[in-house]
């Protein structure tokens, strides 16, 4: 894993460590089997065209938690995902990149906590974004 | 077909009302699960004696995972294995399509593997939007996760239905 990243070290307007993603279709049935969800339209192909799909989609869930890992990787051992989320505007599809960035939109420091709030998204080859969201960050302090 | 639908103040009465609880268990299996799901290969997933190692309980849970709901056959819905359960808001969204609309995790706690919750749901909010495929109507439920062992608020997730 990266080396700890410190509160010190951030500036308003960094991107963070960006975290590409492709799903295979194996990678939509492993996310199913941890997460629970068995909806046919992430595995089947026949059944997610009848309902009027092109075709299979990634699990916007499985979207959301590859945000998770951005953050988590990045606030390290010793920082905290205090609060995130994002909102499903488009659709992802197997075999094609979903690139997971984050910028930093403000730090500040709160009952002894150092915080930062980041942007959050999901892109396209296309640059568009798919899951637009928000987070915010605990990280330690060099003090 | 949501084109008529409208929000009454007897559906507005209903924000708040609690669920009856259901049990959600967090461990060392659905933990790596999870982490091969979202294709993570950090170890903190993984690996029970080097989180021991950095101080945690067993292997921490990836951000997003507040752990999977006890399952009881007859009960829990079959494809996405979320509890059918008394208690809680009843709406009668009529639904031709149906999306996924967002989630927001917030964290008071870190959550591991041998961690056993207590989650209750209520509707947080309903509102609609006239949207590109006709009216739209937002259901977002928010579900809160006590630590069953110590009564902490350990987790709170709110999730949106795109109703259309």
């Amino acid at each position: 894993m990266a080396e700890q990243v410190y509160f010190e070290d951030i500036e308003v307007g960094a991107e963070i460590p960006q975290l590409k993603k492709n799903c295979s279709t194996q990678q939509l049935v492993l996310w199913a089997a941890g997460s629970g969800d068995f909806y046919q339209i992430h595995y089947d192909k026949d059944f997610a065209q009848k309902t009027g799909l092109p075709g299979l989609i990634v699990h916007g869930a499985l979207k959301n938690a590859f945000l998770g890992q951005l953050l988590h990787d990045w606030a390290g051992e010793n920082g905290q995902v205090r609060k995130f989320g994002c909102a499903y505007r488009g659709m992802d599809d197997p075999n094609q990149d979903i690139l997971c960035r984050g910028v930093v939109t403000k730090k500040y420091q709160e009952s002894g906590k150092n915080l930062v709030e980041l942007d959050v998204w999901t892109e396209k080859p296309d640059g568009k974004k798919t899951s637009p969201g928000t987070a915010l960050v605990a990280l330690p302090s060099k003090s | 077909m949501a084109e008529e639908f409208q929000i009454t103040d007897e559906m507005r009465a209903q924000i708040g009302k609690e669920s009856e609880p259901w049990t959600y268990e967090v461990t060392t299996t659905s933990v790596r699960m999870y982490a091969r799901g979202i294709g993570s290969d950090n170890p903190i997933h993984y690996d029970v004696d080097l989180a021991k190692a950095q101080g945690f309980r067993s292997i921490v849970a990836p951000a997003g995972y507040i752990g999977t709901p006890v399952f009881v056959p007859g009960t829990n819905d079959p494809t996405f294995g979320f509890p059918r359960r008394s208690g809680g808001a009843r709406l009668n969204v009529p639904t031709k399509g149906l999306l996924d609309g967002g989630t927001e995790t917030e964290y008071f706690d870190v959550i591991c593997a041998g961690d056993v919750l207590e989650e209750t749901s209520h509707l947080a909010d309903i509102k609609t939007r006239d949207g590109a495929m006709g009216k739209m109507v937002f259901v977002t439920n928010e579900s809160v996760y006590k630590n069953k062992d110590t009564g902490k608020v350990v987790a709170k997730q709110k999730l949106t239905s795109i109703h259309f």
